[in-house]
C-alpha cells in the first residue's frame, strides 16, 4: 500500500511468526473436517489401512449409499427438521411477546419480573426434578413436549429485551399518537425495527434445536420420534465403542469408519450450508447479549 | 398544485395550572398558558426547566398530575394522544427504517384504516408541499438529515392536526441546516396556519420562529412575549441574560439619591445616570443589578447626552468581522462589548488598551438584586 | 390504612384494564416458566423423602438429609465432585488463555482477506454438534481403525485404546472442547480490542513501540476488563463442566478420573430411577452452582460497574 517501509524488520519477523501460528491454528481446526470428507467417499480398506491421511483413495459411494438407504435415517433427519423449524416458531412466539412486555418501563413490578426470568439463569432445579415434572405433565415420549419445554431461555429473553430497551422511545410515543395499540406497536413498530436480534436469536434457537440431543434422549422413546443427534449418538458412538461390532463391519467397500463419516458429512452439510450466515449473525448476537447492560 | 390552498381546522390550546410531579419531585409547577388558534408559541429554556414535559403533557405522552389541558373545547387530560388531534415532530424523527418515506408519512392514516385512496392522496399533498416526491420510495437511512426532518413533518401534516407539536426538531442538524429548516418550519406555518407549540433550547430560535416565546426555568414561566418584547423588556436577569448572544451584561451596584435624580454607583465607584420614566421608583441604597447589552456598550461616543462612562480594561479581543467583542473587566466582573466602530478595521491593537467604555442610556435595563426583576 | 390498600387495589386495577394488552403479551412467557422452570423446583423436595412413583412427590414421606448422608458416604459420589472441580480447574488452566491469544494473533493480521478466512474457520467447530465431536473423537482414538493409533503404529509405537485409559480422558476431554469452542471464544476478545482508541497504537508507533510491545502495554490492558469478567463467569460456572459431552465419551473403564457430579446424577436418577438420591445430588450441585454464579456477578458488578446481566 505504501512504498516507504511502516514497520521494522523485528516487526516483519513478528508478523510472520504470527501468521505462520495461526496458519498451523486454522490447519488443526479443519483437518478433522477433511479427513471425515475424505474417509467419507474412500473404500473401507483404504481408510482402515491407514492410506486416507488428506485425500480420498479408492473413490466410492458406497458409504453414502448404505447409510442413505436406512429409513431410520430418513426418519431422524425429517424429525430435526420438524423440532428445528417448528421449535424454533414456538420459541419466538413466546420469547417477542414476553421481552417486549419486560422492556416496557411501565409494567408493573417490572423488577421482580426481570428477577423472576433472570433468576433461572443462576439456579435450576437440575435433571430429576425436570424429568419428573415433564412425566408428570405427560409429556414423555412426545413430540409436543420437544417443542414446548424447550422453548424458552433467560439468556434469550434478555437479549431480546434488552435490544428493545435500546430502541428510542420515540417510536413507541409516535406510534402511539398515531394510534397504535400495543400488538400493532409490537408488529409493526418493534418487530420490524428488531431484524437484526430477532434473526440472532432465531439462529441461536435453531442451532441449539439442530445440535441438542441429551433431552430427547431421555425423554424419547419411540425410534419414530428421534432427531437426528440421537440417531448419530446410537450410530457412531454406542456401537464405535464396542470394538468388536467395529471391526466385523469391515468389508472392501466400506467399514466402520467410512461409513461414520458419512453420516456426520451428511448431517453437517445443513450447517454448512447456513454457516455463513450464521457467522455473520453470531457475531452480532454475541456482542449484544454478552458483556452489556 | 392545488395543494397551495389547504385550509386546515386549528384550534387554541389552553393550560391551567398545570403540574407534573414524579413522586415528590415536581417538574412543572403550575403553569397557565394560553394559546391562540393559528399562533406558534415557543417553549425556551435551559435543559430541566419542564419545556418538553410540558409539550408532551399537551401531547398526552405524559400524564398530567393536576391542572387541566384543554385543546379547542375539550378537557383532555383522560385522552389518549391519539384522539388529541395533535400531532408531533419527535427530536430524532422516529422515522421507521424499515418503511420508504411514502409508508411513513401514510404510516399513521394507514393505522387508522383510511381508504387507500384518501392516503394517497394525503401523502402525495404532503409530500408537495414538502418537496419530497423525488424520495418516497427511498429508505430513510438514504436521505440527509433535513430531507428526514422534512419526512417527520410530512408525517404530522398528513394527520391534518389541530395542533403541530414539535420537540427540538432541529438539534440533531448541523448549523447552516438549522438554520436553512428553520426557514422552512416557519414558511410551513405560513402556509398551514396550525397551531404550534415548539420547545428548543436555543433562543435564536426561539426569536425568529415565535409569534410568542414562553421562557421557563425550574418548571415555571418567567416571561411570555413577543420574541421583541421579551428581548426589549426582559422581566428578569434570567430572561435578560438567557435571550440575546451575546448575553446581556449584568453588573452590581447600588441606587444613589440626590436632587431628585437618581443614578447608580458600580463597585468601583463609576456612577451610571438613570434617565428619568415615569413611575420609577427607587430607594436609596437600594442594591441592583445595571443590564447593557453588549451592542450596547461601545468605546466610542456616539451620543453625549444618553451614554455613561465607565473604567474598564480589556481581556480580548475577538475581531468577527464587521464587528468585534471586546471581553472587559467592569468594577471587577467581566463584561463583553460588541463594537461596530471597531469592526472592518484591521488593526485591533488601539481599541485593546482602551481605559473607558460607554454605556448607552437609552437601553439601560436595571433589576433588583435580591428578587432579580425589572424594576425599570 | 385499610382504604390507603384498597386504593393501591384499584389502582392497580385500573393499570391492568389500561395496559392489559401488555399484560396479556407478558402471560405466555411467565406461565412457560412457571410451569418449566418454578414447578420442578417444587419438585426439589423429594430430595428429603422417601420417592415413590406411586406416592408422588408430594405425597411422598420425609426422610430429612438421610439422601445426603448416603450420598456423603458414597465414595463415588465424592469421586464426582473431585472430578468436577478438577477438570473445571484444568479447562481453566489450559482452555481459558487460548481465546485470548486467538484474538490478540488474530488482530495482529493485517492482510483481511487471510484474517477474514482464518476467523470464518476458527468459529466453525463451535457449530458442530457434540455428538458430532464426540463421534470424530472416538473414530480418531478407535484402537484398530483410528488414525491416531495407525499414525502411531506407522512410527513404531503401540497402539493405545485412549478412551478407555483413565490418564487420557481429561487430555482428551479438554483438548477436544478447546478445538470445538476455543475460536468462537476469541469473538468477545475481539470485540472488546476493536473497542480500542486506534490513536493509541498510533502514538504509541510514533514513540517507538514494537509490535510486540503495543501488544503488552497497550491491548492487554484495554481488553483486561473483558478478560477479568469472562475470567469470573468461567469461575461462575465451574461446576457447570459439559457433562452432555462427557456422557458421549466415558465409559465405566474411566469413570475414575471422568464422572463428574451431573453424570453420577445422570446414572443414578435417569438410568437408575433413584430418583430421590440424585435429585439430592443436584440440589447439591445446584446449590453450590447458584453461590459460585452469584458470587460471581457480585464481584464482577463490583470490578466493572456493568454487570452480566
Amino acid at each position: 500500500m505504501s512504498s516507504f517501509n511502516l514497520y521494522s524488520r523485528g516487526d516483519k519477523v513478528f508478523g510472520i511468526i504470527n501468521a505462520t501460528l495461526l496458519t498451523l491454528f486454522v490447519l488443526s481446526t479443519l483437518y478433522p473436517f477433511i479427513y471425515i470428507a475424505a474417509s467419507s467417499i474412500s473404500s473401507g480398506l483404504a481408510v482402515t489401512s491407514g492410506d486416507v491421511l488428506l485425500f480420498p483413495k479408492d473413490i466410492t459411494f458406497a458409504a453414502y449409499d448404505r447409510v442413505l438407504s436406512d429409513p431410520v435415517f430418513w426418519t431422524s433427519y425429517a424429525n430435526t427438521m420438524f423440532y428445528t423449524i417448528f421449535g424454533t416458531l414456538v420459541s419466538l412466539a413466546i420469547i417477542i411477546p414476553g421481552a417486549y412486555a419486560l422492556s416496557r418501563k411501565r409494567l408493573l413490578g417490572r423488577r421482580y419480573l426481570n428477577f423472576f426470568v433472570a433468576f433461572t439463569m443462576w439456579f435450576h432445579a437440575g435433571m430429576i426434578p425436570f424429568f419428573l415434572n415433564i412425566r408428570d405433565l405427560g409429556l414423555l415420549d412426545s413430540r409436543i413436549g420437544i417443542l414446548i419445554a424447550f422453548a424458552c431461555t433467560a439468556f434469550n429473553i434478555i437479549l431480546l429485551r434488552n435490544f428493545f430497551e435500546s430502541i428510542p422511545e420515540s417510536f413507541e410515543e409516535a406510534a402511539k399518537m398515531d394510534g397504535a395499540n400495543e400488538f400493532t406497536l409490537l408488529w409493526k413498530v418493534y418487530i420490524p425495527l428488531s431484524k437484526p436480534a430477532l434473526v440472532t436469536i432465531a439462529l441461536f434457537c435453531i442451532v441449539a434445536r439442530w445440535n441438542g440431543y441429551f433431552w430427547a434422549m431421555v425423554l424419547l422413546r419411540d425410534e419414530d420420534k428421534i432427531p437426528l443427534q440421537v440417531y448419530l449418538k446410537k450410530i457412531i458412538i454406542e456401537l464405535n465403542m464396542d470394538d468388536q461390532f467395529a471391526s466385523s463391519l469391515i468389508n472392501s467397500e466400506y467399514s466402520f469408519e467410512t461409513i461414520v463419516a458419512a453420516i456426520i458429512v451428511a448431517s453437517i452439510i445443513p450447517v454448512l450450508a447456513v454457516y455463513p450466515y450464521l457467522q455473520k449473525h453470531f457475531n452480532k448476537g454475541i456482542m449484544m447479549g454478552g458483556v452489556k447492560e | 398544485m392545488n395543494s397551495a390552498n389547504v385550509t386546515l381546522s386549528v384550534s387554541n390550546v389552553s393550560l391551567k395550572k398545570v403540574y407534573k410531579r414524579y413522586g415528590s419531585t415536581e417538574i412543572v409547577k403550575g403553569i397557565d398558558l394560553e394559546i391562540g388558534a393559528h399562533e406558534f408559541v415557543v417553549l425556551v429554556g435551559p435543559s430541566g426547566c419542564g419545556k418538553s414535559t410540558t409539550l408532551r403533557m399537551i401531547a398526552g405522552l405524559e400524564e398530567i398530575s393536576d391542572g387541566t389541558v384543554s385543546i379547542g373545547e375539550r378537557v383532555v387530560n383522560k385522552i389518549p394522544p391519539k384522539d388529541r388531534d395533535v400531532a408531533m415532530v419527535f427530536q430524532n424523527y422516529a422515522l421507521y427504517p424499515h418503511l420508504s418515506v411514502a409508508e411513513n408519512i401514510a404510516f399513521g392514516l394507514k393505522l387508522r384504516k383510511t381508504p387507500k385512496d384518501r392516503v394517497k392522496a394525503a401523502v402525495d399533498e404532503a409530500s408537495s408541499i414538502l418537496s419530497l416526491d423525488p424520495y418516497l420510495e427511498r429508505k430513510p437511512s438514504d436521505l440527509s438529515g433535513g430531507q428526514r426532518q422534512r419526512v417527520a413533518m410530512g408525517r404530522a401534516i398528513v394527520r391534518h392536526p389541530k395542533v403541530f407539536l414539535f420537540d427540538e426538531p432541529l438539534s440533531n442538524l448541523d448549523a447552516k441546516l438549522r438554520t436553512q429548516m428553520r426557514a422552512e418550519i416557519k414558511r410551513l406555518h405560513k402556509r398551514l396556519q396550525v397551531t404550534t407549540v415548539y420547545v428548543t433550547h436555543d433562543q435564536v430560535e426561539a426569536m425568529t420562529l415565535a409569534d410568542r416565546i414562553v421562557i421557563m426555568r425550574d418548571g415555571k414561566i418567567e416571561q411570555i412575549g413577543t420574541p421583541m418584547d421579551v428581548f426589549l423588556h426582559p422581566a428578569n436577569t434570567f430572561v435578560a441574560s438567557f435571550i440575546g448572544s451575546p448575553p446581556m451584561n449584568l453588573l452590581d451596584g447600588k441606587i444613589r439619591k440626590s436632587d431628585g435624580k437618581v443614578a447608580i454607583e458600580l463597585n468601583d465607584g463609576c456612577i451610571v445616570p438613570v434617565p428619568h420614566k415615569d413611575g420609577m421608583s427607587f430607594t436609596d441604597g437600594q442594591e441592583v443589578r445595571v443590564g447593557f447589552r453588549p451592542e450596547d456598550l461601545d468605546v466610542v461616543v456616539n451620543d453625549q447626552n444618553h451614554t455613561a462612562p465607565m473604567n474598564c480594561s480589556v481581556d480580548l479581543v475577538e475581531p468577527l468581522g464587521s464587528e468585534a467583542l471586546l471581553h472587559l473587566q467592569i468594577a471587577g466582573q467581566s463584561a463583553v462589548a460588541k463594537t461596530t466602530s471597531h469592526g472592518r478595521s484591521s488593526d485591533m491593537s488601539g481599541i485593546a488598551n482602551t481605559t473607558q467604555v460607554f454605556g448607552n442610556l437609552k437601553h439601560l435595563h436595571i433589576f433588583d438584586r435580591a428578587s432579580e426583576q425589572s424594576i425599570y | 390504612m385499610s382504604s390507603n390498600i384498597n386504593n393501591k387495589i384499584t389502582g392497580i386495577g385500573q393499570i391492568l384494564r389500561k395496559d392489559w394488552q401488555l399484560y396479556l403479551l407478558l402471560a405466555p412467557m411467565v406461565i412457560w416458566f412457571i410451569v418449566f422452570l418454578y414447578t420442578p423446583m417444587a419438585g426439589l423436595q423429594i430430595a428429603f423423602k422417601d420417592f415413590s412413583l406411586f406416592k408422588g412427590i408430594y405425597g411422598s414421606t420425609w426422610v430429612g438429609f438421610e439422601h445426603f448422608q448416603t450420598l456423603f458416604n458414597d465414595e463415588l459420589f465424592i469421586r464426582s465432585i473431585g472430578n468436577t472441580f478438577l477438570i473445571s480447574l484444568y479447562s481453566l488452566v489450559f482452555a481459558f488463555p487460548m481465546p485470548i491469544i486467538l484474538a490478540l494473533m488474530f488482530n495482529e493480521l493485517h492482510h483481511a482477506m487471510f484474517k477474514k478466512t482464518a476467523q470464518t474457520i476458527a468459529y466453525l467447530p463451535h457449530f458442530i454438534s457434540v455428538v458430532i465431536v464426540a463421534g470424530m473423537v472416538v473414530s480418531f482414538l478407535s484402537p484398530t481403525t483410528g488414525i491416531v493409533n495407525l499414525v502411531l503404529d506407522y512410527f513404531g509405537f503401540e497402539k493405545t485404546y485412549f478412551l478407555t485409559n483413565p490418564d487420557y480422558f481429561r487430555p482428551i476431554f479438554i483438548g477436544s472442547t478447546m478445538w470445538k469452542e476455543a475460536g468462537f471464544e476469541s469473538i468477545v476478545y475481539l470485540a472488546a480490542i476493536a473497542g480500542v482508541n486506534p490513536s493509541l497504537y498510533e502514538s504509541a508507533r510514533v514513540d517507538g513501540a514494537s509490535r510486540w510491545q503495543q501488544i503488552w502495554r497497550i491491548t492487554l490492558p484495554s481488553i483486561l476488563p473483558t478478560i477479568i469478567i469472562m475470567l469470573i463467569i468461567r469461575i461462575g460456572n465451574l461446576v457447570e463442566v459439559g457433562f452432555e459431552y462427557i456422557i458421549l465419551l466415558y465409559q465405566p473403564a474411566t469413570f475414575e478420573t471422568s464422572d463428574v457430579i451431573s453424570t453420577f446424577i445422570y446414572r443414578v436418577g435417569l438410568q437408575g430411577s433413584q430418583y430421590d438420591i440424585a435429585t439430592a445430588a443436584g440440589l447439591f450441585n445446584a446449590v453450590i452452582a447458584f453461590i459460585l454464579v452469584y458470587s460471581a456477578n457480585r464481584i464482577s458488578r463490583k470490578l466493572s460497574s456493568s454487570s452480566l446481566w
